[in-house]
């Protein structure tokens, strides 16, 4: 027994090689679509690779970028799954860089996810992390459809999940080092743009005292992105210092936010003068 | 008996041709990633410790790592030149550093090849140790390609060698093997890996043949949301020839939760160490929640000094209720470590999945230099 621990030959090398190799198998994919999702009768099946986010969304977020960026697990809260995917690249500044958006409609010299596929971003590594790196014709594609102006799937169905926030930027995990001039909320269905009141949001710089934290109160104003109107922006009345922030938007009548089909905000209690607080990020400015 | 070889004098300090020659050939090749070594550890026996400042593996090497990778890792030793070399800058100071650089060839069923080379990584760590084995600061910083970018950096108090100690600040999670490549299955699935740090504090012990890890940190997921948090945990049992190793992972995440556990172990048998995971995932962020399961096995066949052949085999189911949907993955890698601190990795990768999916059944070839210090 003990020999054979100490003195594995070729054989056994081979064998165990063998072995494996015939243990294990992939699947057949019979009845499942290219994703390797059952396919479901009178849907859709595979979709060719073009410049519409339908076949983007098929071809690269779904099967090769949310293997990483999905779920709980998603890397800088970027998940690209089907049901989060536009919501979270379009018009949405890259927590990276945070100048710049991840896809910005008719610029995609422009837009971070070209930068990272590419392989010349400021930071981090090339996607997909470690390769097989995305061929640059296909990368075109992504490229034509942000040239395109980035729409969204043709064929979006009804969603009736509550009406939340799916991400924010800044964020209360990184400290920004540049103060930001706009914070991005991003939710998961179109915002009602005509409940919008545009003086509905304020900002509030919490003041270390000696004692008892004082809050600094910062006008803002809202805006619904014209490239994604998924997208909130909070724009403050004058420049952010150092400090830590939380952003409040009325969520409650007159002005309360809304999605298209009625539906208000699912979080939080508002506060007495129907606020919520919808973002909270730190700036920390280096000397 | 393997001689030392004998170098020019010019050539015997290292800083006169190492640095410059790690450099002109990320300048030729340009990329790679940071990862451990898992096999050296089941080879020897060690556990990470032993080599790596990190308790948990990775990253800077210690006095001994620095050791081993001179005098037993390579096919031959550069007598006298290195020996000055520990690490050490400072008494207080230790700095190291891994490079990356390859080229790499990837085939797809029905689609072009593409070819490139590229600079994965280039990455420095520095250990400031305040109070000698009690009181540490620890960065890890990828400093190429494209800016630079913080891995880890964290304070360190307690002994990492035997007994408690605690960690605060952004690291790696430990969960399972550490192995150098980030896109094994095991890794991907799993959302743990050495390209995923997070921030938040670890509680270790490390006592004889035990390590254990308890970490809660905000979870990667959690990047945007401001809320929600990760608790992660490992504990292993390190015996000479073999290790077994439990850990676990819980993410709540307004996302959904994820729950993750794993088991892993080690066997060496002869001059060949043998690696197994087998990690299931469940994920309430997918619609109805998923169930997914990732598995390795691997062997690392030290076939003399300096040599290493590495077969992998891997499996992925990506959601447990969907039938004839996984994948697994062949790989062959041959790991030559000529001298100290310059190693020649040369590797195959075959993808099988779903006929239908192309990107499910590419095929990876590649040739990798690595130079650390």
């Amino acid at each position: 027994m003990t020999k054979i621990f100490a003195q594995p030959s070729l054989p056994c090398f081979a064998m165990f090689a063998a072995a494996l190799f015939t243990a294990a198998c992939a699947g057949n994919g019979e009845g499942l679509d290219v994703n390797g999702q059952p396919i479901v009768p009178g849907g859709g099946g595979s979709v060719p690779l073009s410049a519409d986010f339908e076949s983007l969304q098929e071809n690269i977020f779904t099967p090769i970028c949310s293997v990483c960026h999905a779920g709980a697990s998603a890397p800088e809260g970027l998940r690209l799954d089907a049901d989060n995917s536009y919501n979270l690249l379009v018009g949405v500044p890259s927590t990276e860089v945070p100048s710049l958006l991840r896809v910005k409609p008719g610029d995609p010299a422009d837009s971070y996810i070209i930068q990272k596929l590419e392989g010349h971003a400021a930071v981090g590594g090339q996607m997909p992390l470690g390769g097989p790196y995305l061929p640059a014709s296909t990368i075109a594609f992504v490229a034509q459809w942000i040239t395109n102006g980035a729409p969204p799937a043709a064929a979006a169905g009804v969603d009736s999940t509550p009406f939340v926030i799916t991400s924010t930027v800044p964020d209360s995990v990184d400290p920004v080092t540049e103060p930001p001039p706009q914070i991005a909320v991003a939710f998961n269905h179109e915002i009602d743009v005509s409940q919008i009141d545009m003086r509905s949001a304020r900002i509030e710089r919490m003041v270390p005292g000696v004692a008892v934290p004082t809050v600094e109160s910062i006008p803002a104003q809202v805006s619904v992105s014209n490239i994604n109107r998924r997208v909130l922006m909070i724009w403050p009345s004058h420049p952010l210092r150092d400090g830590r922030y939380r952003a409040l938007i009325r969520t409650a009548a007159p002005g309360f936010l809304s999605d298209t089909a009625g539906r208000t905000v699912a979080f939080g209690e508002p506060n007495s003068l129907g606020e919520t607080v919808v973002a909270a990020f730190e700036v920390e400015v280096p000397p | 008996m393997t001689q030392p070889m004998q170098l020019p004098a010019m050539l015997r300090h290292p800083v006169t041709w190492l640095l410059p020659a790690m450099l002109l050939v990320a300048g030729l090749l340009g990329a790679g990633r940071a990862g451990a070594e898992p096999y050296l550890a089941v080879q020897t026996g060690y556990k990470c410790n032993v080599c790596h400042v990190n308790p948990t593996g990775g990253g800077l090497r210690n006095d001994f790592g620095i050791i081993y990778a001179k005098t037993l890792l390579p096919a031959q030793t550069v007598d006298g030149t290195l020996d000055a070399w520990t690490g050490k800058v400072l008494d207080m100071l230790r700095i190291g550093g891994d490079l990356r650089a390859d080229w790499s060839r990837d085939t797809a069923p029905n689609s072009p090849s593409s070819q490139s080379f590229a600079l994965e990584q280039f990455r420095v760590y520095a250990d400031l140790a305040l109070i000698p084995n009690k009181l540490g600061i620890y960065i890890d910083e990828q400093v190429a390609p494209n800016g630079s970018q913080n891995e880890e950096a964290y304070v360190r108090y307690g002994s990492t060698t035997d007994g408690f100690y605690l960690k605060g600040g952004q690291f790696y999670l430990p969960f399972g093997w550490r192995l150098q490549d980030q896109t094994a299955f095991v890794r991907e699935a799993t959302g743990i890996s050495m390209s995923t740090p997070d921030k938040g504090v670890e509680l270790g012990y490390e006592h004889q043949s035990w390590s254990a890890q308890f970490d809660v940190t905000n979870g990667a997921s959690n990047a945007n949301s401001g809320s929600g948090y990760q608790v992660t945990s490992q504990v292993v049992y390190t015996k000479p020839i073999w290790r077994l190793g439990l850990a676990g992972s819980f993410t709540q995440s307004d996302a959904g939760d994820r729950r993750v556990g794993g088991l892993f172990a080690g066997l060496k048998t002869g001059p060949i160490g043998w690696l197994a995971e087998a990690d299931l995932i469940h994920d309430d962020s997918f619609p109805g929640g998923r169930t997914l399961a990732a598995g390795l096995l691997e062997g690392d066949w030290r076939l003399h000094r300096g040599h290493n052949l590495k077969i992998t085999a891997e499996y992925y189911d990506p959601d447990r209720d969907v039938r004839e949907n996984q994948q697994t993955r062949w790989s062959a890698v041959y790991e030559y470590t000529p001298i100290p601190f310059l190693q020649l990795r040369a590797g195959y990768r075959h993808y099988f999945g779903i006929p239908q999916n192309n990107l499910q059944n590419q095929q990876l070839t590649f040739v990798e230099l690595h130079g650390y210090f």
